[in-house]
């Protein structure tokens, strides 16, 4: 708590590091997590700086194994994660980190440009077999002479126009190949719009899909055969075909020459298999050597990469040879920060210490929390609102309990609370399981991140539940109801539903339901009336409590900065404003709660309606019967229109001054929180802007006197 | 209501888009990012300062040594993700909005193609140097054509740009001029349907798009008459090409039409306040901007005022021709860095 109050203390300091030993100290300082440097050259590019040829070269490393990875997914080869978290390398290792990346790069590389030629080989085979064999279907359907007919007949047709070609006459060609599928409409529309319909296109689908060999996607592809007539026609047909990326394949004429082919071909694709087998296994055994290593071998050129980074914030200073870093640190943290920069000193050999050195400001330090894995995700929600300045008073804290339990107050229900909290428990004690493995699934991390936030929120439900008396919406009934209806079976059987006097049918010797409210409620008509009255009332308090311990909050600040006028303009206009409003409307809650009783419901006051009328500055006082003795106000039985009693009326002796009062105050306060304090500034402002003028003034008089002394000659 | 007061219900249809897209514009680079480029000693150093940009890591996967074609790549493929993004995301009418964008690209290309074929160039080669965003599912087929009918008939009949072809469709055959003829004859279409397109949309977005594509119209009549002295095209077919939908139309086109050397056109020039005073500013003299980049500089001033209004699609037109003259900038300054040729690296175009 104390350390969550406020920020901790910070203080920016100098630290020069010796250039040799300046490496494994801002190493040691990352690993350490506590200092935050301040980029002391803004205005030097990116590409200017000091270190940025080793940064490239972490870039191409980085380059390097995103192909590595992205090799290593795409067989599907899983990335062991050991929660390693190994140091940044000595500068020197870089160089043999480059060189094992360089050489699985390389063999990567050249494994793959030979698998993807094999690949090709082989798709270009299998595409041939796959050509022969569908021609061979299409021919042995229709006879070779049938398809031909076939294709002449429609050809002759559409070109004779009806005039008679000599079948034989016409000697047609063909050229068959593959395609992808979802080409072969415009295919075939641009073969017939090219070749005004003088050619006969037959496709059929392969029934498997095939792999792209770049990709490894698969891809669906059709068989086609195109029958035209002539040379000019056949120059045409392969043109489209190039245009449309379609293959072209030799498909002899005869039946016997199609057969021999396709027994060489599947042949060739048999060698072929056992060649690629050998070199997907030669792949695997490449990438079966990273793939241990290379998690800890991203980690390590991340670091090298943030640590030159930092390094190029740094001044250099060259008389000394030795870097200059300005950074913030939490004055609690320094002698951790002084024992990191020693171990750095010697880990790089240096003799030469680097020095630390605090350094008075004026800038604003920035905000730090030490938080620890409960407090944090309420850090976070908070922070998510806006970040405290720093040494503010953080509302952090307090979330821890209000968070969950204004969620509660609105969950309120002990079954559903129960299972929740059983899930947030579940997600507690699995946590380090659960936080090692970094899970892409968004959702179920998110839940991961507030597992002790919901936790919380299933504690309180269950507490807000059994307030509520609310378990799965049913209430239960633990401790025996306090109503007990007096009538008999015959009046009962009558109606299906009766109104409960609670001066007949409430038992008063045991007293009101022990803790929450009575079950009975439960099987009443007017239940969500009952309980919206209950919880709306029950919200406000919580909500104007909420209000003022924000409020508090604020004063607290003031007094910690020392800012008095804020006090007096800000805080306690605050105050009134929202306790002669809200806080009198609390008050009235409790009254109504406290002082009106079962003996007389219907003088019982509307809150809701009294406090608008507050605002409207309307009351309708009770009249004072001729011969009547006793308090007005009181909760007796008496014929309440004898007094002009309903819920509209006043209530209480001397409601009309008070209200009044309060709303004046109140409406006082807003133009104080409006105006005072940018006037009192201002007057401020003037002040020193008064004497600074006065200054000027002075120093040009005594100028121009000096001037015109000159000019004159003497 | 809704036909009265198109900005009302804008933001229910696009709304989201045009909040993507000004996201997107901000990330234009600007003044002071190009002043660090031209700082840059190679171009790993360019790659290296546009990481700090809203570029980010678009070149981090490429192996070094980087190239300059390798840079227009990705720039290219950068601009055509996000557009991609607009368009599968949108619904008419900016959707068909968004299509009239790309059929430039697709003329373009297309009389890239027949440029190339006409060199005997193997259309294999050729297809890489198409700008992706204009690219078409028949466009590798257009080497079958030898004539603009077949052109037409085989290739374009089922694009969307076959209507602007069909004035095309009598010319013999395809040579260079006839191929210069054929682009303007499209774009000449083209800028006309897209202008009657927008005015039909009305409200903030015909104001805004009128103007932009009033000036491109301009531009393009203006180059077509100076670009024509020497050639053989006459004055008549010359007059054929302006596109007619510009402040020019009617009075200034006669005018052009019987332009005869460069100062008649400047005196045609004259008589319009804004195109008076790019011809002053220009020259091809050292230390002078050439014509061309006095109306490029032109059209980003006008395409970032159509920032400055709200609820239209004009700033889909105006992000996509930004975008496009950054990149040319980077590429300007790419080239200029790899030679080592620093004298002009100066003469890009700033934007913001």
């Amino acid at each position: 708590m104390g350390a969550l109050f406020r920020s901790e203390e910070m203080n920016l300091c100098q630290i020069f590091l010796q250039s040799e030993a300046a490496y494994a100290c801002v190493s040691e300082l990352g690993e350490l997590g506590m200092v935050q440097f301040k980029d002391l050259n803004p205005d030097v590019n990116a590409f200017q700086r000091k270190f940025v040829s080793e940064i490239m070269r972490c870039e191409e490393m980085e380059r390097k194994l995103r192909y590595i990875h992205r090799e290593l997914k795409k067989d599907g080869m899983k990335i062991p994660d050991r929660d390693e978290n190994p140091k940044a390398p000595a500068p020197k290792e870089m160089i043999d980190l480059e060189a094992t990346f360089e050489k699985i790069e390389s063999e990567l590389k050249e494994v793959n440009t030979n698998a993807e030629a094999l690949r090709r080989n082989y798709l270009e085979l299998t595409e041939l077999k796959e050509v022969l064999k569908k021609t061979q279907i299409f021919f042995a359907e229709h006879g070779r002479h049938g398809i031909v007919d076939d294709a002449q007949h429609a050809l002759a047709h559409d070109e004779g126009g009806g005039g008679f070609v000599p079948v034989t006459s016409v000697q047609l060609g063909f050229v068959a190949g593959v395609i992808p599928r979802e080409k072969v409409p415009a295919f075939e529309r641009l073969l017939w719009f090219a070749n005004r319909g003088n050619t006969f296109l037959k496709h059929d689908e392969i029934d498997q899909p095939l792999e792209d060999p770049v990709s490894g996607d698969a891809i669906s592809k059709c068989v086609f055969l195109i029958f035209f007539q002539g040379e000019q026609l056949k120059a045409r047909v392969r043109k489209i075909c190039e245009g449309f990326k379609a293959t072209l394949y030799p498909c002899p004429e005869s039946a016997s020459e199609r057969v021999e082919m396709l027994n060489g071909v599947s042949t060739r694709l048999e060698d072929l298999n056992t060649v690629l087998h050998q070199t997907e296994d030669h792949r695997k055994r490449v990438l079966m050597s990273a793939q241990k290593e290379i998690r800890p071998w991203i980690i390590k050129v991340k670091k090298i990469k943030a640590i030159y980074h930092t390094l190029n914030m740094c001044n250099f200073d060259v008389s000394h040879n030795s870097l200059i870093a300005e950074c913030w640190t939490p004055v609690s943290g320094l002698e951790e920060i002084q024992s990191a920069l020693k171990h750095g000193t010697e880990l790089s050999g240096s003799t030469v210490p680097s020095i630390l050195h605090r350094m008075q400001t004026k800038e604003v330090p920035p905000t730090y929390f030490k938080t620890n894995k409960f407090t944090t995700v309420f850090q976070e929600i908070i922070d998510a609102y806006g970040i405290a300045t720093y040494q503010e008073v953080n509302p952090a804290p307090y979330a821890i309990i209000s968070f969950p339990f204004l969620f509660a107050v609105m969950f309120g229900d002990f079954g559903h609370g129960f299972i929740m909290f059983l899930a947030g428990l579940w997600m507690v004690i699995t946590e380090k399981k659960l936080t090692s493995g970094k899970s892409d699934n968004e959702i179920m991390s998110m839940f991961v991140g507030g597992r002790y936030i919901i936790t919380m929120m299933g504690l309180f439900s269950v507490y807000t539940g059994l307030i509520y008396n609310d378990c799965f919406s049913k209430s239960v009934n633990i401790f025996g109801s306090g109503w007990h209806p007096s009538y008999d079976f015959r009046t009962l059987q009558k109606e299906t539903s009766w109104t409960m006097n609670p001066a007949d049918h409430f038992d008063n010797t045991t007293g009101p339901y022990p803790f929450g409210v009575d079950p009975i409620w439960q099987s009443s008509m007017n239940k969500i009336t009952f309980t919206n009255s209950l919880k709306m009332k029950m919200s406000v308090i919580f909500g104007v409590s909420q209000m003022l311990l924000g409020v508090l909050l604020s004063f607290v600040n003031h007094a910690y900065f020392r800012r008095p006028l804020n006090v007096f303009c800000e805080f306690i206009p605050q105050l009134v404003f929202l306790m002669c409003l809200f806080g009198y409307l609390v008050a009235l809650v409790f009254y109504k709660w406290l002082f009106f009783t079962a003996e007389c419901p219907q003088y019982a006051p509307q809150l809701l309606i009294q406090f608008i009328n507050m605002f409207l500055l309307t009351y309708t006082p009770r009249v004072m019967p001729a011969n009547f003795t006793g308090d007005l106000y009181a909760c007796t039985s008496i014929e309440p229109t004898s007094i002009n009693a309903t819920s509209q009326t006043v209530f209480f002796e001397h409601q009309q001054p008070i209200q009044i009062t309060l709303v004046i105050l109140a409406l006082l306060m807003v133009p104080t929180m409006l105006l005072v304090k940018p006037f009192v500034l201002r007057a401020r402002h003037n002040a020193r802007v008064k004497v600074s003028m006065l200054l000027k003034v002075v120093v040009l008089k005594i100028a121009q006197h000096c001037l015109s002394m000159i000019k004159c000659p003497p | 209501m809704m036909n009265y007061m198109p900005e009302m219900t804008f933001n229910v249809d696009h709304g989201y888009l045009e909040g993507l897209l000004r996201g997107f514009k901000s990330g234009i680079l600007r003044q002071n990012d190009y002043l660090n480029l031209v700082q840059c000693e190679t171009l790993e150093d360019l790659k290296l300062h546009l990481q700090s940009t809203d570029y980010g890591n678009f070149l981090a996967n490429e192996p070094s040594p980087l190239t300059v074609s390798v840079i227009d790549d990705k720039l290219k493929e950068k601009l055509v993700v996000e557009f991609q993004h607009l368009r599968n995301q949108c619904v008419e009418p900016l959707s068909t909005f968004l299509d009239y964008i790309t059929y430039s690209y697709m003329i373009d290309n297309i009389i890239l193609l027949i440029t190339g074929i006409l060199h005997q160039r193997p259309i294999n080669e050729l297809i890489p140097k198409c700008h992706p965003l204009g690219s078409f599912e028949q466009m590798e087929a257009i080497h079958i054509a030898s004539t603009p009918a077949e052109l037409y008939n085989a290739v374009l009949v089922d694009t969307p740009i076959a209507p602007y072809f069909l004035d095309c469709i009598s010319e013999q055959d395809l040579d260079e001029m006839n191929i210069e003829i054929i682009r303007n004859t499209l774009y000449k279409a083209y800028l006309e349907d897209f202008h009657s397109f927008c005015r039909e949309l009305g409200g903030a977005t015909a104001e805004a798009m009128c103007e932009a594509l009033a000036f491109e119209a301009d531009r393009r009549a203006f180059i077509i008459t100076i670009n024509s002295f020497g050639t053989e095209l006459t004055k008549e077919d010359r007059a054929k090409l302006y596109p007619r939908c510009g402040d020019l139309y009617p009075y200034g086109l006669q005018l052009l039409a019987k332009a005869d050397d460069y100062d008649q056109v400047r005196q045609v020039a004259d008589i319009y306040g804004h195109y008076k005073e790019l011809f002053e500013g220009s020259g091809t003299g050292p230390g002078e901007k050439t014509l061309e980049d006095k109306f490029f500089e032109q059209e980003v001033n006008f395409m970032k005022n159509s920032f400055m209004q709200q609820f239209q699609f004009g700033v889909f037109y105006a992000y996509v021709k930004l975008k496009e003259q950054e990149n040319r900038n980077i590429i300007w300054i790419a080239e200029c860095v790899a030679q080592r040729h620093r004298a002009k690296i100066d003469s890009y175009i700033p934007i913001f």
